[in-house]
């Protein structure tokens, strides 16, 4: 049974008289441990489906279910409690809160779980130095590099142990020498960690480093490349 | 209470605009202290005489001190009526009739009645120095603090000296703004002679006796005399004796709301800047899963701990600066103290509590039902 099950998800805006289908039944498999990128044209959709996945977005139709939960489905309320233990986001710009330490970043996620001060500071240092950046815990974004502010979103994502963590484009604002740093950290944490990553890129370079690689065209999902030989489905079409 | 470092860290990240919005509202609320002080002197000034239960006997149709004089054996026939316990004749003398900050009032009386009628305590000096003296007097708290007067220190206000045997205090804080000295000094004081009239008769009545039916006998009882009386319960004769100022006073009630509403503005308008420019900060937050009453929370307690620090600053600084200064505010020789009492401090608090709560509920709002994907795109 896959980790994450999108079937024939549909997503339109309307926009002056036009209406636009960013996804149009798009149906997609992902399994446990699995490393996918998603590729496509600015306005193409890729983080809108990110977005439902991360379910901070409302579908017009179709399903995800994720770990045997249809997430669509849920309230608000109960979408903020699946987010708080069961996804991680990576954000393009990092967005870390400016008040709060490297540390304090990190451990906010945890802040929601019910969890003891002594696990939660055991989960951060784990985290910490699982992007290498322990050293820099009391230090504040505005003292960090922007490769090191998106290794602490990384180590945000990554801290609660969710099921599945999604980046949308992690390396859109960083150099070529810091995005190559960034892309070896996530795939290391994917297979050190096994833990389930969909990224959201513009860049094919960085698309390679995924166990399956997508484009959406029109949208439609369609597959370029498979490293493995897991399962999945374009346009709703098993494969 | 595992957020509360966030939010004092949000407050403290933009310390600018936290510090400016904490100063405006504790001037607001330093005001509103100062201006409800007043109203709790007026109220406590009304409350101690309706309880205590003493009339005042003023002449008829006169309403400055200085233009009522009594026939000081008075005081004899009032004292026959059913009722009455006792009977004190009072000289008034002020320096000022008209509204004053720092009026001063002599009450001349007999000595030993002062002593039964009035629930002094020394802080300096003491009765018998008071009492075997002609020229003694004794000396308010709260008007010894304002003019920096000691016990022992001669005392002059226009043609008037005093020496003063005594500093006392007591537990009616407008008692504390007066001074007391001997009735035949005051009748006698220099260029007058007043003896045999007293300015208006204190009646002190039995628990039990109706002040009412007692007021209207005594003036029945004078109508067509040499000096026509007025009697009134003491509290509403001090009532009347402020006059414009009971009425101002009163009046300052809405001039507290008005600070109220300064504070409930201001909380509001800086909070929803903070959450205007926090947009996509509390967007990040709901993507990592914190809830939109979390949200909400977040948000509320921003601005009531902004509101509290407020009012926490600006009461206590009201009731330092009230309780140093010992105001009072005096007319036609009645004086109504600024009393900071605790009351005032639980107001104080609690209405800037409610305001900093009620301040932040639009902010609130706002912040917990923005849309996450928009918010995220904000720049």
């Amino acid at each position: 049974m896959p980790l994450v099950s999108i079937k024939n998800l549909t997503k339109q805006y309307h926009k002056g008289g036009e209406t636009i289908t960013p996804l149009d039944s798009v149906s997609l498999n992902i399994e446990q441990g699995e490393f996918l990128s998603l590729m496509g044209s600015s306005g193409t959709g890729k983080s809108t489906l990110l977005n439902l996945i991360a379910s901070i977005d409302h579908p017009d139709s179709g399903s995800i279910v994720v770990d045997g939960v249809e997430i669509t489905t849920l309230s608000r309320s109960q979408q903020a409690r699946w987010r708080a233990s069961h996804l991680g986001y990576i954000f393009q710009t990092h967005n870390l809160v400016p008040v709060l330490t490297a540390y304090e970043n990190v451990e906010l996620p945890l802040l929601l779980l019910p969890m003891s001060r002594s696990e939660r500071k055991k989960r951060v240092e784990v985290a910490m130095q699982a992007v290498d950046l322990l050293d820099r815990a009391n230090h504040y974004p505005r003292q960090m590099s922007g490769g090191q502010e998106q290794r602490v979103g990384i180590a945000r994502a990554i801290v609660k142990h969710p099921e599945i963590v999604v980046a949308d484009e992690p390396t859109g604002d960083l150099d070529a020498e810091t995005s190559e740093q960034i892309l070896d950290l996530l795939k290391r944490l994917n297979r050190e960690l096994d833990i389930t990553m969909l990224m959201v890129t513009h860049d094919s370079a960085a698309a390679q480093i995924a166990d399956r690689q997508f484009t959406l065209d029109h949208g439609k999902l369609i597959q370029t490349h498979n490293v493995t030989t897991a399962a999945f489905a374009t346009s709703g079409d098993q494969t | 209470m595992k957020l509360i470092a966030y939010i004092l860290k949000s407050l403290w990240g933009h310390r600018a605009r936290t510090m400016l919005t904490v100063a405006g509202s504790a001037v607001a609320l330093f005001v509103f202290c100062f201006i409800q002080s007043i109203q709790e002197g007026m109220n406590d000034l009304k409350q101690r005489q309706e309880a205590r239960g003493s009339l005042i006997v003023f002449q008829a149709n006169k309403f400055c001190p200085a233009t009522s004089h009594l026939p000081q054996d008075y005081d004899q026939q009032i004292s026959k009526f059913a009722g009455v316990k006792d009977v004190m004749p009072i000289q008034v003398f002020t320096n000022n009739c008209r509204a004053s900050l720092d009026v001063v009032v002599f009450y001349g009386v007999p000595p030993q009645k002062l002593r039964t009628a009035r629930d002094f305590e020394f802080l300096s000096g003491n009765w018998s120095d008071f009492e075997t003296h002609q020229d003694a007097a004794i000396i308010g708290r709260a008007v010894a603090a304002r003019r920096g007067i000691k016990a022992g220190d001669k005392f002059s206000i226009g043609d008037l000296s005093v020496n003063v045997a005594g500093i006392y205090q007591s537990d009616n804080p407008a008692e504390e703004n007066y001074i007391y000295s001997h009735l035949d000094f005051l009748q006698r004081r220099q260029g007058i002679n007043l003896v045999g009239t007293v300015t208006q008769l204190e009646v002190i009545l039995k628990p039990g006796t109706d002040p009412l039916i007692t007021s209207t006998a005594i003036d029945e009882r004078f109508r067509g005399g040499p000096v026509e009386t007025n009697t009134r319960a003491k509290g509403v004769f001090q009532a009347n004796s402020l006059g414009d100022l009971s009425q101002l006073i009163e009046m300052s009630y809405y001039l507290g709301l008005a600070c109220v509403g300064l504070v409930l503005s201001l909380v509001a308008t800086t909070t929803l800047m903070s959450v205007e420019d926090r947009i996509q900060e509390h967007a990040v937050l709901r993507t990592l899963g914190f809830s939109g009453v979390k949200v909400f929370g977040l948000v509320l307690a921003e601005s009531t701990l902004l509101s509290i620090a407020g009012g926490f600053l600006g009461v206590g600084a009201a009731l330092i600066t009230l309780k140093i200064s010992s105001l009072s505010v005096g007319a036609e020789a009645v004086t109504v103290a600024f009393i900071p009492s605790l009351h005032l401090a639980w107001v104080g608090m609690l209405l800037a509590m409610v305001t900093g709560i009620c301040a932040g509920i639009i902010p609130a709002c706002y912040a917990s039902r923005t849309e996450i994907v928009p918010a995220l795109r904000h720049v």
